[in-house]
């Protein structure tokens, strides 16, 4: 296709408010996201990230992936890619005072049911597999955002980077990892630069993986 | 006791406007469905309607200006509506569409 100086990501949000389901569940997470409690908190975070789980179980695909994974063409960069970003309102959902270990994020994703189901949901299907023609382990781009899109709403919540290329993190870091450096940088690494994730993601923003627009749904 | 069966005039309809159409002192780019109620109420909808006519017809009520007529207006409203302005700040915005119309 050729490149056209729309922002998808904002068409994506137009598309959304037109539709009444996605209109519904995105002001129904926006409002608790933005709604400052107190002088101390920017927002409720636990009804933020509740609400976040409700918009991608709730809305269909193809407008809660539309706004997620819209594609930035180089031209318009800014406008887009910050659009993208904020499409899960990170000064609530991802953000917070101190920047954790990874690895400590991580015990604390596995205390919670569905928090560590959804992790080992990511990890099994965006594998990575650089002989593959996908990128990935299991030849399955749609199931892999769909593992993605399911940790929003969790600790583990990932967002974009500010980086020129397509890379996300959750909110935490590997400094104070000590003797666990090189398996910190593993599990962030997983995040910040996985071909399978990135194919799956530039896929659906380039509409070149119809069947990410109909996954099956989570068993 | 005719309810809402004789208020046929009154019905919800709808437009697609930009955010910025509503005048409301928004900057953004986004796009909404507004559903606004429109159409007349002339037949009495309830006892009290009738007699405020009658009363209207027989000048009982003399010199005061009371609205002899129930009006087409709103009577539930629609979801909430969130956008992102241009300085990526989102904004929600209550109460702002129809879902239902009445004569009230």
């Amino acid at each position: 296709p050729a490149v056209t100086k729309e922002n998808n990501c904002l068409n994506a949000a137009k598309a959304c408010n037109l539709n009444d389901t996605c209109k519904k569940y995105r002001s129904a997470y926006i409002s608790p996201c933005t709604s400052r409690v107190s002088t101390a908190e920017v927002c409720n975070k636990r009804k933020c990230h509740k609400a976040l789980r409700q918009f991608f179980d709730k809305v269909p695909p193809k407008h809660s992936y539309g706004m997620l994974f819209c594609s930035c063409p180089p031209v318009d960069q800014l406008a887009c890619t910050e659009r993208r970003r904020q499409t899960i309102v990170p000064v609530c959902s991802y953000e917070d005072k101190e920047k954790p270990n990874c690895l400590s994020l991580q015990v604390s994703c596995k205390t919670n049911y569905i928090c560590r189901s959804r992790l080992a949901d990511f990890f099994t299907n965006c594998q990575p597999e650089p002989r593959s023609l996908s990128g990935c382990l299991k030849e399955n781009y749609a199931d892999c955002l769909l593992s993605y899109s399911g940790l929003i709403g969790t600790v583990m919540t990932p967002n974009y980077l500010r980086s020129s290329q397509i890379s996300v993190s959750p909110w935490c870091d590997c400094s104070g990892s000590g003797n666990n450096k090189e398996e910190c940088d593993k599990f962030v690494e997983f995040f910040t630069n996985n071909t399978c994730l990135r194919n799956a993601i530039q896929a659906f923003g380039n509409g070149t993986d119809l069947s990410v627009w109909q996954p099956m749904p989570p068993v | 006791s005719g309810g809402r069966s004789r208020s046929r005039g009154c019905v919800l309809k709808e437009i697609h406007l930009n955010v910025t159409d509503l005048d409301l002192g928004y900057h953004t780019k986004e796009e909404l469905i507004f559903r606004y109620c429109s159409g007349s109420c002339n037949a009495p909808e309830t006892t009290y309607d009738l007699i405020l006519k009658n009363l209207t017809k027989n000048k009982k009520l003399g010199k005061e200006r009371v609205k002899p007529q129930a009006c087409c207006r709103p009577t539930a409203f629609d979801d909430n509506l969130s956008f992102l302005d241009d300085s990526l700040v989102y904004h929600t915005l209550t109460k702002h569409s129809a879902k239902k119309c009445g004569c009230v």
